[in-house]
């Protein structure tokens, strides 16, 4: 992976990203009245003052071992994070996915057909489980919500957005 | 006074209540035994399932579940040397060397028993503090309400083991996002990028379950695979010698105890601290320091007893202030306020039944758990075998449709997942996650507060130079602001004089 100033680029992202949603909250902000905008502008702007100094924490510089030393001496007594081996970025960018994918097919198929789907296809594809095994565990986990919350709390189980109408 | 104790009493000793406090002891041992769950991820689950239940059920079933999680914690600890919450790491460095001699029972044994009298001592503290604590809250006006929300933040960024840094930029993340919605004092709608789910701000239920569940089980997806891999490691033998290990060292038991009751009151700064300050103590003042981290007994009462006791008085904060002293008292604080129970000083004086009923609640559970997680001992290590593809899944579901069931809004399905994913990238690239749960729920309390104060004052910031108790506030934030460069200034004198001592040696 690409380094900047000693550190793989990976591991300034947070922070940049950061920078950018403080920068655009700080302009949003600035569109409220004075007294509305007063505490929300002022952490903004304490916030940029902090990722400036997380970001140079970040760097293997001088300036970056002063940050360290003074407010993350944690940071000193370790190296640099290599989660690379331990967490293969492929892998947490599957992980994410199938979270994300899940609650698009809660949004738009609705609980009570996302649910066993979800597990029924998170442990086929993910854990390449046995078909038998995924089937079951699914219309047990499909029928454990229902049981728990449509049938003992009473809560109407959202029946998704393909169903209500787009 | 002891009316109202007895009140709370009777309250509980209701066959619903019980049941229900039986369920949560059930949940809060099996999510302690899994390392990474603990009590905020079993809480955050059952806040949405509390929603049906009165308060005082709902505070019996979430006293039941704080009180056992760290008698879960402590059997996975000693037998896989793999803490279940992060303050029985400490019950590792000595109880897994038990384990591995054999020992796994005295260990466990001890553990227990030591858990209960903690339980017990850091519920006397409670029962002490409450009445005292009422007339200390109405001291307290809104210059001293701002600062003590500054004061609870700034306290969980300078404890960050060593991170304050990151702790105060996820601290500053959180009260951004506290400042989304209607605005309390002007009325105005801020930052909801015209998005009517957001005009009552971010809502804190799901929030949490995302921050907390959802990122844990994203963490664990992973990583892979079942905590333990081989079904051996998990065997238990003498049990009951542990128990008597335990009044042994009554001193040991004592001192734990009252270090998590002083420490649990002190917001922010929990368990892990409590049991790791527990446990060094009691090496400093052991005659044969050598032989701990090699199996010994007080080496696994000690923090045992404090993690315990800590609970009890970490309520202090969190009933009388609205300041959580944790992470699980934050996602607690969401269950109070889910049931229209808002803490500060209106609780302690309208709903004394409530709270007396939560305190007796976590006492029952702390001793009851001990006994019931010595009986289930082996079936709960058996959880740490279940695959992460298996439980993930199923963990996943119950906490997307639990967050929906809250008022029935997908909207808050979108919430979880979106901080379930800003809770892993936080777990993964090592910031805390602690001081944006503390945000969300101080950041318009701090606001409000500010505001308020700023219009005692005539718009002059004198108003919290003029009043003593808001001085002392200030200081205090000012003085932990300062004591991690202070430590690290003192440290590298330290080094730079031992470097010249050693330079100097012939």
């Amino acid at each position: 992976m690409k380094r900047v100033l000693g550190t793989p680029l990976l591991e300034y992202l947070p922070a940049a990203g950061l920078l950018a949603v403080t920068a655009a909250y700080l302009v949003q902000a600035y569109s409220y009245a004075p007294d509305s905008r007063l505490v929300p502008a002022g952490v903004a702007w304490a916030m940029i003052v902090l990722v400036v100094l997380d970001l140079a924490a970040r760097s293997r510089t001088r300036l970056g071992e002063a940050v360290n030393r003074w407010l993350n001496s944690a940071a000193m007594s370790r190296g640099a994070p290599d989660d690379a081996k331990v967490r293969p970025i492929d892998r947490q960018i599957a992980a994410v996915l199938w979270v994300a994918g899940f609650t698009l097919a809660l949004a738009l198929i609705g609980i009570l057909a996302a649910v066993p789907l979800y597990v029924f296809a998170s442990l086929r594809l993910r854990g390449r489980r046995p078909a038998g095994l995924c089937v079951a565990l699914g219309t047990g986990t499909g029928l454990l919500i229902w049981l728990l919350f449509a049938v003992v709390l009473r809560i109407d189980l959202y029946p998704g957005l393909l169903a209500t109408g787009l | 006074m002891l009316d109202i104790w007895l009140s709370g009493i009777e309250g509980l000793l209701q066959v619903r209540e019980l049941a229900f406090l039986g369920l949560g002891m059930a949940i809060g041992l099996a999510f302690g035994a899994i390392p990474g769950l603990g009590g905020s991820t079993a809480l955050a689950l059952l806040m949405p399932l509390t929603y049906g239940l009165e308060p005082f059920t709902a505070l019996a079933l979430a006293g039941g579940v704080m009180g056992a999680v760290p008698m879960g914690g402590s059997i996975t600890a000693i037998l896989l040397n793999a803490p279940g919450t992060a303050p029985n790491a400490a019950t590792c460095l000595d109880g897994y060397p038990l384990a591995q001699q054999g020992k796994a029972g005295l260990a466990i044994g001890a553990a227990a028993s030591a858990n209960s009298i903690g339980g017990i001592i850091g519920t006397l503290s409670v029962l002490a503090v409450l009445p005292v604590a009422k007339e200390l809250v109405l001291l307290f006006g809104p210059p001293e309400f701002f600062l003590l929300a500054l004061l609870g933040l700034v306290v969980v960024a300078t404890t960050s083991h060593g991170k304050m840094l990151r702790a105060l930029v996820a601290g500053g993340l959180g009260l951004m996002i506290s400042f989304i919605g209607y605005n309390d004092v002007y009325g105005d709608e801020r930052f909801t990028l015209g998005v009517p789910y957001l005009w009552d701000g971010v809502h804190l239920v799901p929030a949490l379950i995302g921050l907390f569940a959802v990122a844990e089980m994203i963490n664990l997806m992973v990583k892979g695979g079942a905590v333990s891999h081989d079904a051996r490691n998990v065997k238990i033998t003498r049990i009951s010698s542990g128990l008597v290990e335990t009044f042994r060292h009554w001193g040991t038991v004592l001192r734990g105890s009252l270090i998590g009751t002083v420490v649990g009151a002190i917001p922010g700064v929990g368990g892990v601290v409590a049991s790791f300050l527990s446990y060094s103590l009691t090496v400093q003042a052991s005659k044969d320091p050598e032989s701990f981290g090699k199996g010994n007994i007080k080496g696994v009462i000690a923090p045992e007893a404090a993690i315990n006791a800590k609970d009890g008085s970490a309520l202090i904060p969190t009933l009388a202030f609205g300041i959580p002293g944790g992470a699980e008292m934050a996602v607690f604080l969401g269950i109070l306020i889910l049931h229209g129970l808002q803490p500060g000083p209106l609780m302690l004086v309208q709903n004394q039944r409530e709270i007396y009923g939560l305190v007796w609640a976590l006492t029952a559970s702390c001793v009851l758990a001990s006994f019931i997680g010595l009986i289930l001992v082996r079936p709960l290590a058996l959880i740490t075998l279940v695959d992460s593809e298996i439980l993930a899944p199923v963990v996943l579901c119950v906490a997307f449709v639990g967050s929906y069931a809250i008022d029935a809004n997908i909207g808050n399905v979108v919430l979880t997942a979106g901080f379930g994913i800003l809770g892993y990238l936080m777990l993964r690239f090592d910031y805390p996650r602690l001081p944006v749960v503390i945000a969300l729920v101080l950041g318009s309390t701090a606001e409000r507060n500010f505001h308020q104060s700023m219009m005692m004052g005539d718009g002059s910031w004198a108003i919290f130079a003029g009043r003593p108790i808001a001085l002392i506030l200030a200081a205090l934030i000012a003085a932990l602001l300062c004591w991690p460069p202070a430590q690290a200034l003192l440290r590298r004198r330290d080094n730079r004089g031992t470097a010249l001592a050693g330079a100097g040696k012939p």
